[in-house]
C-alpha cells in the first residue's frame, strides 16, 4: 500500500503532523526508531514559558502555550499541563539591565511581560529570595510533564488513524514515481509525501537526499527532586535563560536551564558534568531557597537540536516536491506543536496564519521565500 | 589525577580489591557509606556499641584490622553520587563534596534485598532480611517483640538464630523451600565444611526454642492499620505459587522477610557497558572477564553487585579485581599477577557449588510474582500497583524505562532498585522475555543526594553561570 | 541486647515532642523503641510506611532531620536533633 504521508520521526514535532494530516483526511503512517517521544521530547524540562523563547518565535509560542493549555481539547489525553505565572530573576545590577533589555524585546514580539521590583516579585512567588532586585513577570508561563508525552500522542494517534510504526528505525529513503520508498527495519514503506521530523538526527535523515544542514547537538543538563512540600508556585528563571525550575502537583521540582553535559547524536546524553549540576543547583536554591530541604532523586542529559541560527527548520526540501522537514526549533517543546500544526496544514494545501521557517536560509541557496527572520 | 585506583564499596569485595592493590604498590583510595568496612555480611556494630562474639564479627574485625594497617586511603561516611569518564567519582561526606580521581575504577556497590510484593507488605515492622541483619549486627536492636521470618535462602535462619539469640521472639519461620530443597542442596553445602557448621548451629538454635518452621509456605498478607499486626501465610507449590490448602494467622509485630538479593550493579550500567541477564545471579548483570574487567577498559567490578555468589566468592573476587587493576597499571608482573590470580581463582572455585546452591535457593521464582494481587502496590515510592503496571501494558508499554514514564514505576528516590526486578518480571510475563523489557535506565546520582550537602557554601559571583541563550 | 549500652543518654524532640534517645544510636532504632514506627505516608494512597531496608537503599524511611530530608537508618542521633516526620510529601 502506499500512504499518502510517512513522518519519520516520533517526537513532538512528527506526533504532531501526523496527527493533524490524519485529521484532515490522510493516510498517515509515523515511523519512530524507539518508542515515542523518548528522546528530547520526553526528558526535556516541560517548561511551557515564553521567558527564554526567541525573540521570532514568540507569535508561535504563544499559539503553542494556547494548544498546549488545551491539549485536552486537540489532543484528547492528558500531559500534565500547569499554566501558572512566571518570573524571570535579577540578582545584579548588570542581570537588571540584561532582563530589561531581554524582556523589552520579548514584549514587542507580543509576549506579556512587565517588569516588577523585587518586592513585587516576593508577593507573587513568596518562595522566591530576597535577593531578587527585579523581574520579569508574565501570566502566559506554565509547564507540562514531558515524560507523559509520548503516552498522550500514542493514544491520540491511535484514535486518528495514524499506522504507527515505533521500535522501526529507518535507513535510508529512496525517490520513487509518485513518492518515496522509506527503508526500515520492517521492510519498504511507501509514502506520496515525507516530513522528516527527526530532531538532532534531521541531519543524516536529510542526508539520505543529498541535502547537507548542519545541526548542532545541544546536551541539556537536568536534575529532579524527590516529592517535597510545596516550595514554589510559578515557574522561574533568571535574565540570561540559564535556569528553569518549577515545582510539579505531585511535588518534585525540575531543575534546568541548559547547562551543557556530555554526549552526541550517536550515544544521546552519555554524562553529566558534576560541577555543572552544583552549579545549576546552587543557582536554583539562591532562587528559591526553600529547595536547599530536598534531595536529588535522578538526573539526566537531553539532546536539543539547534540550527546554525537557531530558528526552526520547517518547511519544504528545496528541489525535492512532496518532501518537508520539520524541527530543530530552539525550545522546540514549547513551540513545536504549533509550527508542526503550521506544516500539517500547508501539506493538507491550506494557508497558514504564521510563515514557516524553510531551510533554504541555512543551505546558502536562496532567500527564504515565506518569512525573514533576523 | 589523584589516585592509581579507586575503590567503591568496602564489603568483603571492594576491601580486599583496595587491600590488593594497595600491596602491589598502587595509590588507592576507597569510598564507603557506612562508618565502617565490611559490607552487610560482615557488618560493624555501631560506634560505642559492644556486641557479642560471631563468626561473622570476627571476620569483619579481622578485615577491618587489616585495612586500617594498610596503606589504602579510607573515606568512610561518603554517598558518592557521580561517577564520570576517565574515572573521576564525586561524593558528598562531612567536608561537603570532593572527588577523586583515577585511570582505574573498580566498582563493589554490593546487592540489595528483593521482596517479592504481597498486600501489607509496605506496612510500618514488615522489614527486610538483610534488613533484619543489620538490626541484629550493627544496630543492636531487635525487629520487634514478636517476629514472623519468612522468604527463602540462608538468611532465614541467620535471621532467626540472631533474634533468638539476642533475646527475642520468633513466632514462626516459613520457607518458600521444602526439608527436600534443602536436602538436596546438601551436597553442595557440604563442600564449605565451616559454614555447614554454622548452619547446623543456627538449625539448633531454632530447633532448640521450638520454633514453628513452615516449609512450602509464602506470605498472603501482613495485616494491620498504622503498622503491622498479624502475618497470614499459605501453602506453595515448588514454583513458589500459593497452593490449596489452610491459612496460618499468627500475630506479630515484626514481619522480616526476604525473596533473595538483586545486584546493584547501576556503575557498570551507567557506563553502559555489555550487561547479560541471569536469573540465578539475581538478574541484570555484566560481562566481565575471569578477573573482573568490564567491557570498558579501566573499569572492574566485583562482589554480589556484579551477581550473588556471597561473601566467600566477594572475597577472592575483589582481590583479583585488584591484582588485575595493579597488573594493567604495570605494578605487578605477568607472572606474579599470574600466580596471585591463579590462587584467587582457585578458590573460587572451590567456592563454586556452594555459592551457586545458595543463589539457586535465593533466585527469584516466576510464579510467585505470578501471584501478586492486582491491586498490590509494586512500586513503593510512586504507589504504582501491579494493575497499573499491566494497564501501562496495554497501552503500549513494551520496556521497562516505557513503564516508567507511563506510570512513574521507578521514577521515586529508591530509583527503581525495589521495583525493577519484579516489574521488569511483570512486563516480561506480556512481552516475552526480561533481554526485551531490559532494566531501568542508570541515572546520577547513585544514590538520592541531599541538595544541602552538594552545593555547600557558595556566593552567588563565583556561580560559573555559562553565557547567555541566544535572544 | 547482652551487653549494657554504655552511649549516654540525649534529648532530641519529634514532631515537636521532646523525646530521650542514645547518642549515636540510628534514629529508626530510636524512634521504633518510642513505639514511632510510622515515618511518613506514600504520596498517592497516604498509606503508613516506615523503615523498610535499614540500609540506606528503598528511602522509606526519609523524613526531616533540622529542616533536610535524611534517611533515618543513616543518621545518627546527636543531642537537640530536631525530627519531623514526614506527611504525603
Amino acid at each position: 500500500m502506499i500512504h499518502d504521508l510517512a513522518v519519520i520521526g516520533g517526537g513532538v514535532h512528527g506526533s504532531t503532523v501526523a496527527l493533524f494530516a490524519a485529521r484532515g483526511g490522510m493516510k498517515v503512517t509515523l515511523i519512530e526508531r524507539g518508542p515515542l517521544c523518548r528522546e528530547a521530547s520526553g526528558v526535556n524540562a516541560g517548561t511551557l514559558t515564553l521567558q527564554m523563547t526567541r525573540v521570532a518565535l514568540i507569535p508561535y509560542a504563544l499559539r503553542a502555550h494556547a494548544m498546549w493549555a488545551s491539549a485536552r481539547e486537540w489532543l484528547g489525553h492528558d500531559v500534565g499541563v500547569v499554566v501558572c505565572d512566571g518570573l524571570s530573576l535579577a540578582f545584579t545590577e548588570q542581570e537588571e539591565e540584561l532582563l530589561s533589555f531581554r524582556a523589552g524585546k520579548r514584549r514587542e514580539a507580543g509576549a506579556p511581560i512587565s517588569l516588577v521590583s523585587g518586592a513585587e516579585a516576593r508577593r507573587i512567588e513568596p518562595g522566591v529570595s530576597d535577593t531578587v532586585r527585579l523581574a520579569g513577570y508574565c501570566k502566559v508561563d506554565g509547564f507540562a510533564n514531558a515524560y507523559l508525552t509520548g503516552l498522550a500522542f500514542r493514544r491520540a494517534l491511535i484514535d486518528a488513524g495514524v499506522a504507527l510504526q515505533e521500535n522501526t528505525p529507518a535507513s535510508g529513503i529512496v525517490r520513487e514515481d509518485g513518492g518515496f520508498a522509506v527503508q526500515t527495519s520492517n521492510g519498504v514503506v511507501r509514502a506520496r509525501r515525507i516530513v522528516l521530523a527527526g530532531g538532532v538526527w534531521i541531519e543524516p535523515m536529510l542526508a539520505w537526499l543529498g541535502i547537507a544542514l548542519p545541526i548542532k547537538t545541544l546536551i541539556n543538563q537536568l536534575v529532579v527532586t524527590e516529592r517535597v512540600r510545596p516550595v514554589m508556585r510559578t515557574v522561574v528563571g533568571i535574565a540570561n535563560g540559564l535556569l528553569s525550575l518549577k515545582q510539579y502537583p505531585h511535588g518534585t521540582v525540575v531543575i534546568g536551564g541548559g547547562w551543557q553535559g556530555i554526549g552526541d547524536r550517536e550515544r544521546g546524553g552519555v554524562e553529566l558534568l558534576p560541577d555543572r549540576v552544583i552549579g545549576n543547583v546552587r543557582l536554583a536554591c539562591h532562587a528559591i531557597p526553600d529547595l536547599k530541604a530536598a534531595r536529588v532523586a535522578r538526573a539526566w542529559a537531553g539532546l536539543e537540536a539547534e540550527t546554525a541560527d537557531a530558528l526552526p527548520a520547517a518547511g519544504p526540501i528545496p528541489g525535492i516536491p512532496d518532501a518537508y522537514v520539520c524541527g530543530s526549533v530552539h525550545s522546540g517543546y514549547t513551540s513545536g506543536p504549533y509550527i508542526a500544526r503550521l506544516l500539517a496544514e500547508r501539506i493538507l494545501g491550506h494557508e497558514t496564519d504564521l510563515p514557516l521557517f524553510p531551510i533554504d536560509r541555512l543551505l546558502g541557496t536562496a532567500t527564504p521565500s515565506e518569512a525573514r527572520h533576523d | 589525577m589523584t589516585h592509581d585506583v579507586i575503590v567503591l564499596g568496602a564489603g568483603p569485595a571492594g576491601a580486599n580489591a583496595a587491600l590488593a592493590a594497595a600491596e602491589a604498590g598502587l595509590k588507592v583510595v576507597l569510598f564507603e557509606q557506612q562508618p565502617a568496612a565490611g559490607g552487610q555480611v560482615w557488618r560493624a556494630p555501631l560506634p560505642g556499641l559492644r556486641m557479642p562474639s560471631s563468626p561473622e564479627k570476627d571476620s569483619g574485625d579481622a578485615l577491618r584490622a587489616r585495612l586500617a594497617a594498610s596503606a589504602v586511603e579510607i573515606r568512610f561516611g561518603r554517598t558518592v553520587w557521580s561517577v564520570g569518564q576517565h574515572f573521576r567519582v564525586d561524593a558528598v561526606g562531612p567536608g561537603g563534596n570532593e572527588h577523586a580521581e583515577a585511570p582505574r575504577l573498580i566498582a563493589a556497590t554490593g546487592a540489595h534485598e528483593r521482596v517479592v510484593p504481597f498486600p501489607g507488605w509496605t506496612l510500618p515492622g514488615v522489614i527486610g532480611l538483610a534488613a533484619a541483619t543489620v538490626l541484629l549486627k550493627s544496630h543492636g536492636a531487635l525487629p520487634g517483640t514478636r517476629v514472623v521470618v519468612a522468604g527463602c535462602g540462608p538468611l532465614l535462619a541467620v535471621v532467626a538464630a540472631g533474634i533468638l539469640k539476642a533475646g527475642g521472639t520468633v513466632a514462626a519461620i516459613a520457607d518458600l523451600a521444602g526439608p527436600g530443597d534443602w536436602l538436596k542442596a546438601l551436597p553442595a553445602l557440604a563442600s564449605q565444611p565451616r559454614l555447614l557448621m554454622r548452619g547446623a548451629a543456627w538449625a539448633l538454635k531454632i530447633g532448640g526454642a521450638r520454633i514453628p518452621v513452615h516449609f512450602r509456605h509464602g506470605v498472603r498478607a501482613a495485616d494491620g492499620g498504622e503498622a503491622i499486626e498479624q502475618v497470614r501465610l499459605a501453602p506453595v507449590d515448588a514454583a513458589g505459587g500459593f497452593s490449596a490448602g489452610p491459612e496460618i494467622t499468627l500475630a506479630a509485630d515484626a514481619l522480616c522477610v526476604g525473596h533473595g538479593l538483586v545486584p546493584g550493579a547501576e556503575i557498570p550500567r551507567l557506563f553502559r557497558t555489555a550487561q547479560t541477564f541471569d536469573r540465578r545471579r539475581g538478574g541484570f548483570i555484566p560481562r566481565l572477564d575471569a578477573c573482573g574487567r568490564t567491557s570498558l577498559n579501566g573499569l572492574y567490578a566485583c562482589g554480589d553487585g556484579v551477581g550473588i555468589r556471597g561473601a566467600l566468592v566477594a572475597e577472592a573476587a575483589g582481590r583479583l579485581a585488584g591484582l588485575a587493576s595493579a597488573h594493567d597499571a604495570g605494578a605487578l608482573s605477568a607472572d606474579a599477577f599470574a600466580a596471585a590470580a591463579g590462587q584467587a581463582r582457585a578458590r573460587i572455585a572451590q567456592a563454586r557449588a556452594f555459592s551457586d546452591a545458595m543463589a539457586e535457593m535465593m533466585a527469584l521464582r516466576p510464579a510467585q510474582v505470578a501471584a501478586i494481587p492486582p491491586e498490590t502496590v509494586v512500586c513503593r515510592c510512586e504507589d504504582v500497583t501491579r494493575a497499573d503496571i499491566e494497564a501501562a501494558h496495554a497501552d503500549g508499554a513494551r520496556d521497562l524505562n516505557q513503564l516508567k514514564q507511563f506510570t512513574r514505576c521507578g521514577m521515586g528516590p529508591c530509583q527503581g532498585r525495589f521495583c525493577g526486578d519484579v516489574a521488569g518480571e511483570l512486563l516480561a510475563a506480556k512481552v516475552g522475555s526480561r533481554e526485551a523489557v531490559g532494566a531501568f535506565t542508570a541515572r546520577p546520582p547513585l544514590r538520592p543526594v541531599p541538595l544541602a550537602d552538594l552545593m555547600g557554601a557558595f556566593d552567588y559571583a563565583d556561580i560559573p553561570i555559562p553565557a547567555p541563550a541566544p535572544l | 541486647m547482652t551487653q549494657p549500652d554504655q552511649r549516654p543518654t540525649v534529648t532530641i524532640t519529634v514532631d515537636g515532642a521532646a523525646l530521650r534517645a542514645r547518642e549515636g544510636e540510628m534514629l529508626t532504632t530510636a524512634l521504633a523503641r518510642h513505639g514511632l514506627l510510622r515515618l511518613r505516608r506514600s504520596p498517592n494512597a497516604g498509606t503508613p510506611r516506615g523503615a523498610f531496608c535499614h540500609m540506606g537503599v528503598c528511602q522509606e524511611c526519609a523524613l526531616h532531620v533540622d529542616g533536610a530530608i535524611r534517611q533515618a537508618c543513616l543518621t545518627p542521633v546527636s543531642a537537640g536533633m530536631a525530627v519531623e516526620r514526614r506527611g504525603v510529601l
